[in-house]
């Protein structure tokens, strides 16, 4: 088993480890807000490990660069979908997702409000 | 059997947790699950095309990968407003 090999399959270990670490993480958690997060997990270590394992099994070929390009739209796409998705959470329980005075986190109101 | 087929097996395990989510629970558990389980799909097919040297196979994937953003997009919008 040569150097090249190990780091391949290395990195295959580490995109399960990252996906299982993300599905049981999502699963466990109790609220759907919680487990939101845990989407994040396999979309970025996942994606950009299997991109890498990708390059070294097969080099700079097509199948390379199709992987790379998967790994940056999971990567950006990702953040826009949990956005939209912890929004229409919030959209849900109150009927909007604008801030509420009594809200436990910091936020910026827009000048208008004021 | 290789390394690719073995971790794309592991990681299509994951479709079972991901199933707990989509069929158990409030809608919104449901809809976490269903965002979980394209990344997952995506990921494995990409392990599936490489383990099988068909490597052309991975436009498979990336379809999917553009295709699930809208599809999230569309069910967060409708969650919000409609269900």
């Amino acid at each position: 088993m040569t150097a090249h090999s190990i780091v391949e399959n290395g990195l295959l270990v580490l995109v399960v480890l990252a996906c299982w670490l993300g599905a049981i993480g999502m699963w466990r958690m109790r609220e759907p807000m919680q487990a939101l997060h845990y989407l994040s997990l396999p979309a970025t270590l996942g994606a950009f490990a299997l991109a890498i394992a990708v390059f070294l099994a097969e080099g700079a070929n097509q199948a390379f660069w199709k992987t790379l390009l998967i790994a940056c739209v999971l990567f950006a796409t990702n953040s826009v979908v949990a956005h939209a998705t912890a929004r229409s959470f919030r959209a849900r329980d109150l009927g909007h997702w604008e801030p509420l005075d009594g809200d436990p986190f910091e936020f910026v109101r827009d000048t208008e409000e004021k | 059997m290789n390394p690719w087929l073995i971790a794309g097996m592991s990681v299509s395990a994951t479709l079972v947790p991901c199933a707990a989510m989509c069929l158990r629970g409030s809608p919104e558990r449901r809809l976490v699950g269903l965002e979980m389980t394209s990344l997952m799909v995506t990921l494995a097919m990409v392990m599936f095309a490489v383990g099988y040297g068909r490597t052309p196979f991975v436009d498979i994937p990336l379809a999917l990968a553009i295709l699930s953003f809208g599809g999230g997009l569309v069910f967060a919008r409708f969650l919000g407003k409609h269900l």
